[in-house]
């Protein structure tokens, strides 16, 4: 065995030696009674040191070393558009009812003014009460507008999230095994979680109300010009020219809340490992470590958050007095236009109610843009789950009997490092065979290749001539199932966690399955029988249970093969008495290729494979193994004497 | 406290740091109270900043009103100028003081936030593994990842109460001294207006409330499918699950529609009646101007008013209801804060010796000094709690009961004072196990009266549900960065987990995730065991400490691990008959007593209970 350590000096590092957890621009500030021109200098740089640590973050988030890939942000705009479009009708029942209720609120000033002209109008004011008639009728329309408008908001924004995610969760469903077997699912969860609970606010309701806000303020800007073009361009002018700093804002703010709250999760995580590992914590003495972590954490969180704050500040000093400095623009160029009799008293005081009210729609646009480009990072990551490429490529070919043939096995994991070498393995139908051997031999990669689940790199396995890798998923199913040690319980009924390999099997087909591993009396007994709702926050099952469901799950999918890996840890030795005789239901009549952790499933398997270094280097029946007084015998004679 | 992060050392405070002030936790309220204290200055300043940056809102109609009144109608361009520039001025101090505002409660907000964390993470420290006996640990992070949000979202809308009741005031001074009639319609309407809401919140709340609980189901669905994804693409089942998942979004889409509707009617309550009130308040003040009673310009700034007063009402609607949200959240953070260790320090610290027996009393254990001793038990649990016993650490028996349950509303106060009185009852008793003997001595002297840091420092016991943290794999083996390459390296062969360092990435620099997740159960076992070795602790305890590997590795493992800590105390338990080769000393526990010891082969001839204990795991394990 070559050295793992070899490159043990390279990679270790002196501790002492580590960077500081912040650059020293951040750490610390000049002093206060520097000049201000330092402290002017010192604050862009740390503004701009934020940035590159928030644009790092992101970009990380963005193609991450492990884990799942990210979809870019073309193929998002193209799916929320087709979803969009699915929906045609509903979106534009959701822009026409919000414009006409955006119109009728903006009909109310221009009312209000007149009312003002007529007052201001030599004489006795006529008419004051029906006018008023006139604005109430125009303030119920609005009321009716509002709320078909919101209502169907609402409908669109539920609809479009539903399908989103359910679109998620079949993507998930579909993932190929090989992908699914070899990586860490920890990426895949978050996804699921946080990612989807973001794109949903984006989806219920930042979209909707981006696309509401928009109208007003596209509708505002009309009605400001319909009232008087004169006291509209000024001010819209103004309001104009804040599009840079809005769009400079825009561009960096999304990447920055995509920081902030990776440095959230991240304080989260290392609390959640602390008081998890509260016992490794103490018996380590770690105390010290742990809070000095968290506090790691807080302070690089700290920073992200003055980052978004700055941000924010330098958005807010342009927006501020770009949206409020239009009402003062507005009086001034009024009454340069009533002295001038262009204008009317009523004009001026609608176009100031005017610009006081497009000040909140454009807030609002910005904030609503804002979580629409958060949400639309979390899409990409959840849309980047549908690009996993396909592992299997299935032919029509079906197997023509159930022998199973593994030859000249080869495979890599990562170029150029076999982990097997030329593995043959010919099990003869219905024979049992333990495979032995230490931990990165090369025994579990073994089994992956015996039950499909990855092609070798050369050679082939093949069940009745047929190559497993071209067998459809479905088909490779029926064939040969890979156990491994995890009996998971899904949040379901019963019957759902037991007809997973064959789902359109009958009561009566589950109940007999049920039989076969010793389960039916204990089922019988639950509350609503096979309809009992088990899994996280429903009804626990003990180990033992759990063990059963997952083996009455494999009696029911009805495998001629089966490879078990770490087959000793599926029965735990606590329950091991009891589950004798499901065991044995489950495994009789069928090949099975155990990977073997204890040496008993050896003893009493048919024949007993050795593997070492990515061979067999042993291979027949237990006695003969013991006979032969090889690696096998002294690691037995180990075991018993 | 007065910026972010704050300074925070309480409950557990490290060297070179100075005590901050403890919380007062006689009360969710009096908590609430000293978390603004501790930040008083940062609030204070916030309030009256924001008073400021309210200006443009408050005195602004009124500017406009004085601009058309001396100015356009009186035809006075000085006048016009004069007021206009003085509405110019407000703008821009409101858009200065906006800022100074925004950067106020951003701080007064994390100061809250970033505190409680740090609180929770020293009294999660402090308390150690007694910590999951007091409280479930979902509890515990719930304090710090989103009571700690409630907190800061207090001290921001205080902040913002404050300095809209002063507008509310100065506005209600300038429309009173204006016209008392229109003055008292502006200032009662804006109550009315946003009370007239109130009982549709109720039924919006408990429909925001049944959609809530219906997304977190969701979301747990979508989580258990994502842990049983092996199954699912292995055996099959995708269609039952992705439809079950697909019900309950349909489900959840059904709930959120039904809020959607109770909220479109309170916008369109909203809508009406502010549109109205402004009818009103326009067709009263038109009729006080043709009377002469009210100015044009009066009339315009009233317009300004009539709107802006819903705000400062809306805030102080919101204020109490994060009042009662902040409090709810005290609650927990309290429940969890309040909890203190069970261990006295003793009243005559004596340190244990540096060598000696270790002696458990109740099952007549001993651990002879310098020697690997084997426990064998037919029941694991039972070796587990002897090694519980010898490092002085409370064994897991129950659960703690949840504090805090949202459902029910009747019995749930019974309910909940029983709980309470049961968590307390628990903690009673182990500060009363604490307080006496421990019942194991070392070199003759009992662990009760050793301070605790001594006993952690001499006996290390790494049980089965030992943790590994986020991290590269050399602070993995060396957390305390005590370690030289070659101890590192050695405590890796030992544990033969050279297989881990060449999987990762980049060797020791190579990366863990968070628990080590990503590491098969034999990878993280090993690696937990090579931390433990590399601690190189004076007696060693190991639970099981190869259950998730297998037999070669285990083989190894034993051999190498006699031979590194030769000379040094260690105990095994196991079931597995590798180990039993390379004990010094084998011990046999039944029924929480010793019941055989001796060497490995004469027991396995001599004694027949011992024999089938070992020979009985044997076949158990058996496919």
């Amino acid at each position: 065995m070559s050295d793992l350590l070899a490159t043990s000096a390279a990679t270790w590092r002196d501790p002492a030696l580590d960077p500081p957890l912040l650059p020293p621009q951040l750490a610390q500030t000049p002093p206060s009674d520097a000049p201000a021109s330092e402290q002017l200098r010192a604050m862009r740089d740390r503004h701009r040191l934020r940035r590159e640590r928030a644009e790092r973050v992101y970009a990380d988030s963005r193609s991450p070393a492990r884990g799942w890939p990210v979809a870019d942000d073309r193929t998002v705009v193209r799916f929320v558009v087709a979803m969009i479009g699915q929906r045609r009708w509903s979106f534009t029942a959701l822009v026409v009812l919000n414009a006409l209720a955006a119109a009728a609120a903006l009909a109310v000033p221009r009312l209000l003014g007149e009312l003002i002209d007529r007052v201001t109008a030599p004489g006795p004011a006529a008419g004051l009460g029906s006018m008023a008639m006139v604005i109430v009728a125009v303030v119920v329309a609005q009321t009716a507008f509002t709320f078909a408008g919101q209502l169907t908001s609402t409908l669109f924004g539920q609809n479009l999230l539903a399908s989103m995610r359910e679109y998620v969760v079949e993507t998930i469903l579909r993932l190929p095994l090989s992908r699914v077997e070899g990586a860490s699912t920890g990426d895949l969860v978050t996804r699921v979680t946080r990612d989807v609970g973001t794109m949903s606010r984006a989806v219920q309701y930042a979209l909707p109300m981006a696309v509401i806000t928009l109208l007003t303020v596209v509708l505002s800007v009309v009605a400001m010009l319909l009232n008087s073009v004169l006291l509209a361009l000024p001010g819209l002018l103004v309001i104009a020219a804040s599009v840079v700093q809005v769009r400079r804002y825009l561009r960096r703010a999304s990447i920055c809340y995509i920081a902030e709250g990776a440095t959230y999760s991240r304080i989260n995580t290392t609390l959640t490992e602390t008081v998890e590992g509260a016992r490794t914590v103490e018996a380590l003495g770690m105390a010290e470590r742990r809070v000095r972590a968290e506090e790691d954490d807080i302070e690089v969180s700290a920073q992200a958050e003055r980052y978004g704050l700055t941000l924010r500040n330098l958005l807010f000093a342009v927006i501020d007095i770009a949206f409020n400095l239009p009402r003062v623009i507005t009086v001034v160029v009024g009454a340069w236009g009533y002295w001038n009799g262009y204008l009317t008293l009523g004009q001026i005081t609608a176009a100031v109610l005017y610009v006081e009210a497009v000040s909140g729609p454009l807030d609002r646009l910005v904030a609503q843009v804002d979580r629409l480009q958060v949400g639309a990072a979390s899409t990409a990551r959840l849309l980047g789950i549908a690009t996993v490429p396909p592992d299997r490529d299935p032919g029509t070919a079906v197997p023509a009997s159930p022998e199973l043939v593994g030859e000249d096995l080869r495979f890599a994991y990562r170029p150029g490092h076999d982990v097997l070498h030329g593995v043959d393995l010919r099990p003869v139908v219905g024979e049992r065979i333990a495979v032995v051997g230490p931990s990165g031999s090369g025994k579990s990669t073994l089994g992956r290749l015996l039950a499909g689940i990855n092609g070798p790199r050369t050679g082939s396995v093949r069940i009745g001539g047929v190559d497993l890798i071209t067998l459809p998923l479905e088909h490779l199913r029926e064939e040969v199932a890979l156990v491994t040690q995890e009996h998971h319980v899904f949040i379901g009924s019963v019957r759902d966690n037991i007809v997973l390999g064959r789902e359109t099997a009958d009561d009566e087909a589950v109940w007999a399955a049920l039989d076969a591993v010793g389960s039916a009396d204990w089922v019988r007994r639950l509350p609503d029988g096979l309809d009992t709702q088990v899994g996280s926050g429903n009804l626990a099952l003990t180990p033992a249970q759990a063990q059963q469901i997952a083996m009455a799950r494999l009696v029911i999918a009805d495998p001629h093969t089966l490879v078990l890996d770490e087959a000793t840890s599926l029965i735990d030795p606590r329950t091991a008495r009891t589950l004798e005789g499901s065991v044995h239901a489950l495994l009789v009549g069928r090949t099975v290729i155990a990977i073997a952790h204890r040496l008993h499933t050896a003893h009493d398997a048919d024949r007993v494979a050795v593997v070492i270094d990515g061979r067999i280097v042993e291979f027949g029946s237990h006695d003969e193994l013991v006979a032969q007084d090889g690696e096998y015998a002294a690691l037995w004679r180990a075991w018993t004497s | 406290m007065h910026n972010f992060p704050p300074a925070v050392s309480v409950f557990h405070t490290l060297p070179g740091e100075t005590p901050t002030p403890t919380p007062d936790l006689r009360s969710p309220s009096r908590f609430l109270l000293w978390l603004m204290r501790q930040q008083a200055p940062v609030i204070a300043s916030a309030t009256l900043v924001g008073i400021l940056w309210q200006m443009p809102m408050t005195v602004g109609p009124w500017l406009v009103g004085r601009a058309v009144d001396r100015g356009i109608l009186a035809n006075s361009t000085e006048a016009l100028l004069q007021w206009t520039g003085l509405l110019l001025v407000v703008t821009i101090i409101g858009a200065v003081f906006g800022i100074a505002m925004h950067t106020l409660v951003v701080r007064s907000w994390l100061i809250a936030l970033y505190g409680t964390v740090s609180m929770v993470t020293r009294k999660a420290v402090q308390l150690g593994h007694v910590l999951p006996r007091r409280t479930p640990t979902g509890e515990v992070l719930s304090v710090a990842s989103s009571d700690s949000d409630e907190f800061g979202g207090l001290t921001e809308v205080v902040a913002r109460a404050l300095s809209q009741f002063v507008a509310y005031l100065t506005v209600a001074a300038i429309v009173l001294l204006t016209s008392p009639t229109l003055g008292l319609m502006v200032l009662a309407a804006a109550p009315v207006l946003v009370g007239v809401a109130l009982p549709l919140l109720r039924p919006l709340h408990s429909r925001q409330q049944t959609e809530r609980t219906r997304n977190s189901t969701l979301t747990s669905m979508a989580t258990d499918i994502v842990a049983g994804l092996r199954i699912l693409r292995g055996i099959g089942g995708e269609s039952t699950f992705g439809r079950n998942y697909a019900r309950q979004s349909q489900l959840t889409r059904q709930a959120g529609v039904s809020a959607g509707v109770w909220q479109a009617a309170i916008e369109a309550v909203g809508v009406l009646l502010s549109g109205c009130f402004l009818v009103l308040l326009m067709y009263a003040g038109t009729r006080a101007v043709d009377s002469g009673e009210l100015t044009v310009g009066e009339l315009v700034s009233f317009l300004g008013y009539g709107l802006f007063m819903v705000g400062p009402i809306r805030t102080f609607f919101e204020f109490a209801q994060k009042l009662t949200r902040a409090l709810v959240s005290a609650k927990k953070a309290v429940a969890v804060l309040e909890l203190t260790p069970p261990w006295r320090q003793p009243t005559d610290p004596v340190s244990l010796p540096h060598d000696g027996d270790l002696v458990d009393e109740s099952s007549g254990f001993v651990a002879r000094p310098g020697k690997l001793t084997v426990v064998v038990s037919a029941v694991p649990e039972s070796s587990a709690a002897l090694a519980d016993r010898l490092g002085r650490w409370f064994t897991v028996e129950e659960e703690p009961p949840p504090l805090l349950e949202t459902t029910g509303r009747r019995w749930g106060r019974q309910a909940r004072a029983e709980r309470r009185e049961r968590r307390e009852l628990m903690a009673a008793r182990d500060a009363a196990r604490a307080a006496e003997p421990w019942g194991v001595t070392y070199g003759g002297v009992d662990l009760g009266t050793v301070p605790l840091d001594d006993v952690r420092r001499t006996i290390l016991v790494s049980d089965s549900n030992s943790r590994l943290f986020a991290g590269t794999l050399q602070d993995a083996v060396d957390p305390h960065h005590q370690l030289t390459r070659e101890q590192a390296e050695e405590a890796l062969r030992t544990a033969a987990a050279e297989d881990v360092y060449d999987a990762l990435p980049g060797g020791w620099a190579g990366e863990l995730d968070e628990q080590g997740r990503g590491l098969s159960g034999g990878q993280r076992q090993r690696v937990v065991l090579a931390r433990a070795l590399a601690a190189d602790p004076r007696v060693l305890v190991l639970v099981e400490p190869t259950s998730a590997v297998d037999a070669h590795t285990e083989a190894r493992i034993a051999e190498r691990l006699a031979e590194h800590r030769r000379g040094k105390t260690t105990v095994v338990t196991t079931v597995s008959p590798l180990w039993l080769h390379h004990a010094d000393h084998v011990v046999l526990l039944s029924g929480g007593r010793v019941v055989a010891e001796g060497r490995h082969e004469e027991l396995l001839t001599d004694d027949p209970d011992y024999r089938d204990v070992v020979v009985r795991t044997m076949e158990d394990v058996g496919v």
